[in-house]
Formats: structure tokens, C-alpha cells, sequence
């Protein structure tokens, strides 16, 4: 089942379908199911329509709208059945009726006002008592909601889902009825069922304010907001702004919180407990909000302690759904191609130094012949087109394997040194910055819009000669690389204009030939660094961009931003390639897997999302932070990510299962760079709180314990190890640290810019 | 900082804004601007809503009025991303499609050149008066590169600079990594001076940005201008004919 409904028709048969997967098959006779379902139950709901004493007009009404719909579903023979029951003074009414439903389904879409009757309908089944409260007031909400429907059609069906209502005074009764029961239930259960409190909350109070009870939602707020968990604090001081049935419509947020359902993870017992405490009463707003905003996913086993249930939860969709995480991901890393590494005179660290004559025998690399077999969790070598290697790729690769010789080894005994790259006289401006994997270029990005590029080493930044100077050099000769560029630009650094918008995310491609930067303008630059000249602008997304980065390979790159997608696209191609769509708020961070064949995005809404690049789909949904996620790191070797948001904790993830394996608290405040060492054994971390952590992440994996009670249900125990795992930490004088980077010897390398 | 006692009532009502939404640190010109936004916004609101009830012939503006000057606005300058379903419908329509196979070896893979920053974002005037009696010149359609930077080609009535000439006809040559200049004949008219008073002039370089190479080439066309007189004629003129040499192309 998708996690999303597509469509209010969707919702409308997810509505029959769920009652039946999620209650017992014990044909519970509740009259709240039978809607719109099979014939047999709609005299069911006849009955017990006509049993509601002398038709009034608002009952009529109601009839009327069980017709309209019955006959849309083309449920004739309930239809009949219905009007028979009911009387034939409905004939007199039906033409006024007829009106009125064909009024209402001509100004909205026919499926909102499907979904509307439908709601109209249960609503007042459910609360047969308050039928006079809701009847009159209800049609003509529906009808102004539909007819509002003109912005857009989600809107109207996503509001117009709370035109059922109850006595708006009660509500506050039926949620300290629900706080007592949950209070009284035993322990064990009773951390599961305060889970329901938040959404239950949230949805209540929308109710109140989209119905224009503004004085009873103020009273329900003040009164419940205190009692919610602390890390939903920012949420709520977001919904008490929130005072007014217009300011719900600009807010995509809240509508996306409206169309998808709260996912929520409860043992059987419990869901049972609660179920039958719910059913009990009468009328009872509750149980249908549980109904139709809330998915509860349930599970068999011992219910989860509160400290297992506030790891894995804090997002804006609740948890995530078993069936999000089932999806085989493959996190292997690509074969690296074969190369020959020749053996050159100046190299010193040749293996006979001693004087022996140095055989020239070309040395091949053997990290890629290895396993001649194809490791099972890698993806296919051409899964995903990836570019060819260049030759100046290959000689890149070399310089690599020449370095990764030259590596130093780290581990709790031997941390890495820092060298801190620090921006003076920034002025708060620096917003993003970024090395290039050979660490010989820095890019810092600043809220003025423009890109600056450093050089770190002491050779100097050039540029291409004209196209005068060129056609006089001579192509032949060894160092043509070297004539082509133009001494007199040489310079320490260059400044590239061309935003018109503060610059969020820099990004250099491996070949260092090109650098990216996307900004609050919308749009995504690609720049050249022969001519230090922009070459593209990527316009896809109309709001700000808050990351991109370039693939391992190059060639592609992915950005995500303010309008809750992330694009994937090539240089190539002026239209994004991939569109990955989900998360219910901005997207601040996107990162590529090192095998390019997955991208993970952290959002404002508290989750991760691992996408496929082959296909759009998500495949892994991760949640657990209790803020917005602002920096994302994948592990050398694929199999593990990290993460750091606004809550100051770094989150360590299993991809290949899905689950949580590791809590890093320790920062005070945001997390904005995370990256592991070049062979994966340290994570450093920087935050808004002036330091840079050092973690021992051998350490930190080879806790886990992945059997198959946690791989199935997710549940996850996390040590509480912080501190062990904790290597060192490092302060710099109030400099928050932007971006973290270790060198190909693993010298790591922070930048951050001065702000006393 | 001023005491809070002094300031007014509108930045009171703003620090408390800021304290009821948790943000415990901002700068003292903050205010200031919420309350130059607000006193904007209302004022924009109040001025729409008082056309509308005019329009509506209403005496007074009354509250729909205002609804209506709000959502007006809001459509216009508050605009909110898509929403949910109709990106992941646009997304599924997008996903469907395989990822293109790469070329291989082509260069710097750029998107087609419309879609780059990469073209001129300038043209070069001419002087020569248009609608004379010399005849229209068009450049030749010979594909160019990128103008090179040297300023000193582009030489607009310099008699100095005088660029080799050349009495080849126009040909649509092959472009190679050369500076090389063409001369476009020009009709013969009876009034042609001689060469002492012929200046050198540049034509509108016709850049087609279709065919970007790395070397840059220069196409100048040199125009033999037919005589000083109406030249002089010209440049009272001039000011008039610069119009007509945006239009002529």
C-alpha cells in the first residue's frame, strides 16, 4: 500500500479497505465501517438512519447525500433499497436535492465532492447525537469548500475532510477522556499509547480552526500543548501562530501532514486496549480521526519502552511503515577499473630504494582484482550510465592510489592532526563551502551571491588563455596543459557572480574541472574552473536550493530544495533527469552513496530518505531525528550512514537493513558537517557550537547486533555509548565549523568562517 | 539600544512576535524591518481592497473586500510549491523514463547552447548609416565562436587599425583555430571616395552561438564606407539610425 494516498478516490477505498485490515474479521457490526461498502451493509446504514427519529431537514439532507452517492457508485439496488426505507417523501426533495448535490458536484472535482459526501456521511453516522449540530452547518460547509476549490483541487479535498465534526466544545472532553484512559493503562502499554497524543492533538486542533472555532481551539491549545513531547515544541509553536481557516491554505506543510497518514508502530495488545476503549463510547470524534488520519502499523511482540520509542521517533509522518524499509538496496561499491600504475623514476617510495637496479615493471592495481566475483550487494557495473574514464581520470586515480599508500592509518591511538581553514571578515556571510577531493581547492559560497575559489596549495589560479593566444601555442608539445593557461590571471583566489541570491551549497566535481553552486535565486550554476566563467544555469526549482553535490563520477548531480523535491540531472541536460518526491518539507540535504547509485536526502520534516536513481523510488525511509537533518555522510565502504541535524545528535544507520544503530550525542547544536576518514575508521563531525568532534566509528559498527528480530521489526536498543565512542573534541575560537574534509593521507582538514 | 519604555507600541508588539515563536536572538534592525514589511503589506492590502470596493461600487470598504485584496496578493507574491500530489505525479511521469546513455568522448558535456550562459551577451554597433544609397550589407552567414577579448578588433571609424584586406569573395570557409578576416564587397556606388577617406568600419558581427569551439574565432567584416560626406551627414544623425540598427537585425 502506497504511503500516500494518490488521489481522494484512493483515500475513499483506503477508508473501506483499512477498517477491514486493521479491525478484527470477526465482522465487528460498527457502523463506521460499512460505508460505502458492499450493498449488504448499506441497509445497515439505512436502518439505522431511518431508526433516527422524525426526518428533519438536515436529515434529509444527509439522505439525500447517501442517494447522491450511492448513485455515483452505482450501488443501484442499495439506492432503491435506501429510498424505500426512507419514504417517499423524499421524492418532494429530491428535486431541490438533486440541485443542491449536482450544485456541489459541478463546482468542485467529482472526487472531492465524493470524498466530501463520504465524509459528511460517516460524520454524521458516528455522531448520530450531535446530527443536528452538524447537519445544517455541514452541507453548506461543503459546498463553500468545494466551491473554494478552485485554487486547487487538494486543497478543497484535504480541508474538506474536516467538515465532519463534532461539538466543538467536547473536544477538549474527548481528549482528557483518551489522556485518562491512557493514564490508567499498564505500563507496558501506556508509552505505545502516548504515541497517539501529538497526532491526535494536531488533527483535533486543525479541525477546530478550519471549522472557524477559533475561541474553542485557542482553549484546546492552551490547555494540551504543554503535555506533548518536548522535541514536537517547534511544530506546536508553528501551529499556535496558526489562528485562522485561511492561514491552513498557503502552508504546504500542514497540508502534506493533512494527506498522509501518521504512521504509528503499536504492539497488538495495545492497539487492542485501545480500540476497545474507543469503540465503546459513542460518539466518539476520536476514533474517527484515528481512522482516517493515522496508520497504525501493528506488530506482534512485546511493546517498545518510551526510550526505544523516542529514538525512532520526532518526524512529521510519524515512523516508518515496515513495508518502507523491505526494499533490497544495494550498497556495495562499484569494481574499480584496472589500471597500470607505472613506475617512474621520480618516485621515491618505490620499493627498491636501496640502489638495486628498479625493475621497470609496470605495477598493476590489485584493490581491483581482488574478487573476480561480483559481490552481491554491489549494483551491476551498468546499472546507471556512468561516464568513461578520461585519461586525465586514470591519472587521477593513479595520484590517488600513490597517496592511499602514503595514508596514515587512524584509530582511537592515532587521531588525525586538523588544519582549520578559517574565513575572516565573512560578516556572517559564509553559508557553504566545499574542498576537492584532492584538497587543492577551496569554494566558499556567501549570502552576498557570490562563489569564491581559493587555492590551498601554493600554485596559483589561472585561467584559459583567449582564443588568440591559443591558436599560437604549439599543440605538440608535453606541457600543453600547462601553456594553455593564461599567467597574467593568475591569482590567489576568483570571485564568480552570477547568483542573485545567497549561495547554499558548493559542490566540485572530481575531476575538478567544474564547480556547482545552488542558491535561494532557484537556480543551480554550473561553473568552469578553466575559465572561472559560469557555463549553465539549471532552473528547475522555483524556490531556494538548499544542497547539491556532484556524483562520485561526475556527470550527474543532485539538488534538493524549499519545494520538497530533489532533482537529479546531468550536465548535459537542461532538465532535471530524476524527480524525488516524498518528504512533506524541504529538503536540506542531499548526498550521493559512493557507488552513485543511490542519493539520500535528510529533510525539514525529520526524516531520511534513500532514493534509487534508476527507478525514483524510495527504498529506505529512516527517521528518528527530532529536527530538521542538515548534514548526511555515507561510510567508504557504503554500508553505513551517518547523520547530523538540529538536535546536536549524529544518527548512525544500516542502510542494507533499515534500522538505527547508533546515537552519537555530544553537540550542543546543529550539526552542519559530517564525513568519514578515507578508510572509514573515524567520523569527524562540526557544529554550531564551535567544535569538531572526532568518533571512532569501528567502534560504533561493530556494536551492532543486527538478528533477526531487529532486521524484521526494526526495534532497536540503542547502548548508550556516546561517550566511549567519543575520541576528542576540539574547539575553535567562536568559529562555527562549516564543512569538514580529510585529505587523501587523512589529514583533516575544517572550515568555518569568524564570528566573534 | 532604546529603552523599551520609548519604543512604540508596534515594536513591542514585535519583540513579542519574535518571543512567542521561540527566537531568542536577532539583531536590533530586525524590527524594524517586520514593522516596514507590515506597514507595506497592510497598506498594499488596504489600497487593493479600497479599488475593489470601488470597483464594486461599495461606499465603504468592507471585509470581503479585504479577503479579497489578500488572496489576490497572496497568488501573486506568496506563492507556495506545488503540492504534494502533483509533484509526485510529475515525478512518476519523470521516473518513468530511462536515464539517457552516455556518449562517449565529446567533450565538456553541456546542454544544447541555448540553454548555456556561454554566448555573448553583447553585439557590436556599426556606424554605417542603413537605408543609404550603399545598400544594405549583410554579414555573411558564416558561423562564429566566441568574440575574442581582444578590444582592439572591433574597431569602430579607427582609420588606424586598418585590418588586412583581402579581395576574396565571401565563401563559407572552414573554421580552424585562425584569426582571419573577410571583406565583403561592397556595391559599387558612384560616390566612392578614395581609400585615403575610406575607413575601416565593423560591420554587426552576426554571432551564431550554435558552434561553440575553444578556440575563438573573430569574424570581422570590413566595409570599404562610400564617402565622408554622407558620413558626416550621418553622425548628425546617428542618434536616430542607432534604432534602426537594432531593428535591421
Amino acid at each position: 500500500m502506497a504511503a500516500i494516498p494518490d488521489g481522494p478516490v484512493k483515500s475513499e477505498t483506503e477508508l473501506e479497505v483499512k477498517p477491514d485490515s486493521v479491525n478484527d474479521i470477526a465482522g465487528n457490526p460498527n457502523v463506521v465501517q460499512g460505508i460505502g461498502g458492499t450493498p449488504k451493509t448499506s441497509p445497515s446504514v439505512a436502518a439505522t438512519v431511518a431508526s433516527v427519529t422524525p426526518p428533519d431537514i438536515t436529515d434529509r439532507q444527509t439522505l439525500l447525500a447517501v442517494l447522491q452517492f450511492l448513485k455515483k457508485n452505482k450501488l443501484l439496488e442499495s439506492e432503491e433499497t435506501l429510498r424505500k426505507e426512507s419514504g417517499l417523501c423524499l421524492d418532494n426533495e429530491e428535486q431541490s436535492g438533486s440541485v443542491d448535490g449536482g450544485s456541489v458536484c459541478a463546482t468542485g472535482d467529482a472526487e472531492g465532492s465524493d470524498a466530501s459526501l463520504l465524509s459528511r456521511v460517516s460524520g454524521v453516522t458516528s455522531a448520530p447525537a450531535a446530527a443536528a449540530v452538524t447537519g445544517a452547518p455541514v452541507p453548506a460547509k461543503v459546498t463553500s469548500a468545494t466551491s473554494a476549490g478552485d485554487d486547487q483541487p487538494d486543497v478543497s479535498v484535504v480541508l474538506s475532510a474536516y467538515s465532519q465534526q463534532g461539538d466543538p466544545a467536547l473536544y477538549q472532553v474527548y481528549y482528557s477522556g483518551l489522556k485518562k484512559f491512557i493514564e490508567s493503562v499498564l505500563d507496558c502499554h501506556r508509552a505505545e499509547l502516548s504515541q497517539v497524543f501529538y497526532p491526535l492533538f494536531v488533527h483535533m486542533y486543525l479541525e477546530l480552526v478550519y471549522n472557524q472555532h477559533e475561541a474553542e481551539a485557542k482553549d484546546f491549545f492552551d490547555k494540551f500543548h504543554g503535555d506533548q513531547e518536548c522535541y514536537y515544541q517547534d511544530d506546536l509553536r508553528v501551529l499556535s501562530g496558526l489562528t485562522k481557516k485561511e492561514h491552513m491554505k498557503g502552508n504546504e506543510t500542514l497540508l502534506d501532514f493533512r494527506t498522509s497518514k501518521f504512521v504509528l508502530r503499536i504492539s497488538r495488545d495495545s492497539y487492542q486496549l485501545l480500540k476497545r476503549h474507543l469503540q465503546e463510547r459513542q460518539n466518539n470524534q476520536i476514533w474517527n480521526i484515528i481512522q482516517e488520519h493515522l496508520y497504525i502499523d501493528i506488530f506482534d511482540g512485546m511493546p517498545r519502552s518510551k526510550s526505544q520509542i523516542d529514538s525512532m521517533s520526532g518526524s512529521l509522518a510519524g515512523e516508518a511503515r515496515r513495508e518502507a524499509n523491505k526494499a533490497k538496496v544495494f550498497y556495495g561499491l562499484l569494481k574499480e577499473p584496472e589500471i597500470e600504475v607505472p613506475l617512474d623514476d621520480e618516485d621515491e617510495e618505490a620499493e627498491n630504494e636501496e640502489g638495486k637496479p628498479k625493475k621497470k615493471k609496470p605495477k598493476k592495481d590489485s584493490l581491483g582484482s581482488k574478487s573476480k566475483k561480483q559481490d552481491p550487494n554491489a549494483p551491476q557495473q551498468n546499472r546507471i550510465p556512468l561516464p568513461e574514464l578520461k585519461d586525465s581520470d586514470k591519472l587521477d586515480k593513479i595520484m590517488n592510489m600513490k597517496e592511499a599508500t602514503k595514508r596514515i592509518r587512524l584509530g582511537p591511538d592515532s587521531l588525525p592532526s586538523i588544519c582549520f581553514y578559517t574565513f575572516l571578515n565573512a560578516y556572517q556571510g559564509l553559508t557553504a563551502v566545499d574542498f576537492t577531493d584532492d584538497s587543492s581547492l577551496i569554494a566558499g559560497g556567501f549570502a552576498d551571491s557570490t562563489v569564491r575559489v581559493w587555492s590551498v596549495t601554493p600554485k596559483k589560479l589561472r585561467g584559459v588563455k583567449s582564443a588568440a593566444d591559443l591558436s599560437l601555442i604549439d599543440k605538440e608539445s608535453d606541457d600543453v596543459l600547462e601553456r594553455i593557461m593564461d599567467e597574467k590571471t593568475a591569482s590567489e583566489s576568483k570571485i564568480l557572480y552570477g547568483h542573485s541570491g545567497p549561495v547554499y551549497g558548493t559542490s566540485f566535481s572530481p575531476d575538478r574541472n567544474y564547480l556547482l553552486s545552488c542558491s535561494e535565486d532557484g537556480t543551480v550554476r554550473l561553473w568552469s574552473l578553466q575559465t572561472f566563467t559560469c557555463l549553465v544555469g539549471y532552473k528547475g526549482h522555483n524556490y531556494p536550493v538548499w544542497d547539491t553535490q556532484f556524483s562520485p563520477y561526475g556527470y550527474y548531480f543532485v539538488s534538493g530544495g524549499h519545494d520538497r523535491v530533489a532533482r537529479l540531472w546531468a550536465t548535459d541536460h537542461y532538465q532535471p533527469l530524476r524527480m524525488f518526491s516524498g518528504h512533506l518539507a524541504d529538503v536540506t540535504s542531499t548526498r550521493f552513496h559512493p557507488n552513485c547509485n543511490y542519493v539520500v536526502t535528510g529533510s525539514a520534516d525529520r526524516t531520511i530518505r534513500l532514493w534509487d536513481v534508476l527507478t525514483g523510488n524510495c527504498v529506505r525511509i529512516l527517521t528518528g531525528h527530532k529536527g530538521p537533518i542538515h548534514s548526511l555522510a555515507f561510510s567508504p565502504n557504503g554500508k553505513f550512514l551517518a547523520s547530523g541535524a538540529t538536535d546536536g545528535r549524529i544518527l548512525l544507520w544500516d542502510i542494507g537493513h533499515g534500522v538505527m544503530i547508533g546515537e552519537l550525542k555530544g553537540h550542543t547544536d546543529t550539526i552542519y558537517a559530517l564525513k568519514f576518514s578515507r578508510d572509514g575508521e573515524i567520523l569527524a563531525s562540526g557544529s554550531m557550537d564551535n567544535t569538531v568532534k572526532l568518533w571512532d566509528a569501528t567502534k560504533a559498527f561493530d556494536d551492532i547486533e543486527t538478528d533477526d528480530f531487529t532486521a524484521a521489526t526494526g526495534h532497536i536498543t540503542l547502548p548508550e555509548n556516546s561517550q566511549d565512542i567519543l575520541l576528542g573534541t576540539y574547539v575553535t575560537k567562536s568559529t562555527a565549523v562549516v564543512h569538514v574534509h580529510f585529505t587523501r593521507r587523512n589529514l583533516l582538514l575544517a572550515a568555518g568562517s569568524y564570528n566573534p | 539600544m532604546a529603552s523599551v519604555k520609548s519604543a512604540p507600541k508596534d515594536a513591542q508588539v514585535m519583540v513579542q512576535i519574535l518571543k512567542d515563536m521561540g527566537i531568542t536572538e536577532y539583531e536590533p534592525r530586525v524590527i524594524n524591518q517586520m514593522l516596514e514589511f507590515t506597514y507595506r503589506y497592510v497598506t498594499t492590502i488596504l489600497e487593493d481592497a479600497k479599488i475593489y470596493s470601488s470597483h464594486a461600487k461599495k461606499s465603504n470598504v468592507d471585509a470581503d473586500d479585504v479577503r479579497l485584496a489578500i488572496q489576490c496578493r497572496m497568488d501573486q507574491s506568496f506563492t507556495s510549491p506545488p503540492p504534494r500530489d502533483f509533484l509526485l505525479e510529475v515525478a512518476r511521469q519523470k521516473n518513468q523514463t530511462p536515464l539517457p546513455l552516455i556518449k562517449p568522448y565529446c567533450g565538456p558535456r553541456l546542454p544544447p547552447d541555448r540553454y548555456c550562459l556561454t554566448a555573448p551577451n553583447y553585439r557590436l554597433k556599426s556606424l554605417q548609416k542603413k537605408g543609404s544609397s550603399v545598400g544594405r550589407i549583410t554579414a555573411p552567414r558564416l558561423s562564429v565562436g566566441a568574440v575574442t577579448s581582444r578590444p582592439s578588433t572591433p574597431t569602430l571609424g579607427n582609420p588606424a587599425q586598418t585590418v588586412s584586406v583581402t579581395n576574396k569573395p565571401v565563401t563559407p570557409v572552414s573554421l580552424s583555430g585562425q584569426r582571419f578576416t573577410v571583406q565583403i564587397p561592397t556595391s559599387q556606388s558612384s560616390t566612392i571616395k578614395s581609400a585615403a577617406t575610406s575607413t575601416n568600419t565593423v560591420q554587426n558581427v552576426l554571432i551564431n552561438p550554435s558552434l561553440i569551439g575553444s578556440k575563438n574565432i573573430v569574424i570581422t567584416t570590413n566595409m570599404v564606407s562610400s564617402q565622408t560626406s554622407s558620413n558626416e551627414a550621418n553622425s548628425l544623425k546617428r542618434k536616430h539610425e542607432d534604432d534602426d540598427d537594432y531593428d535591421a537585425l
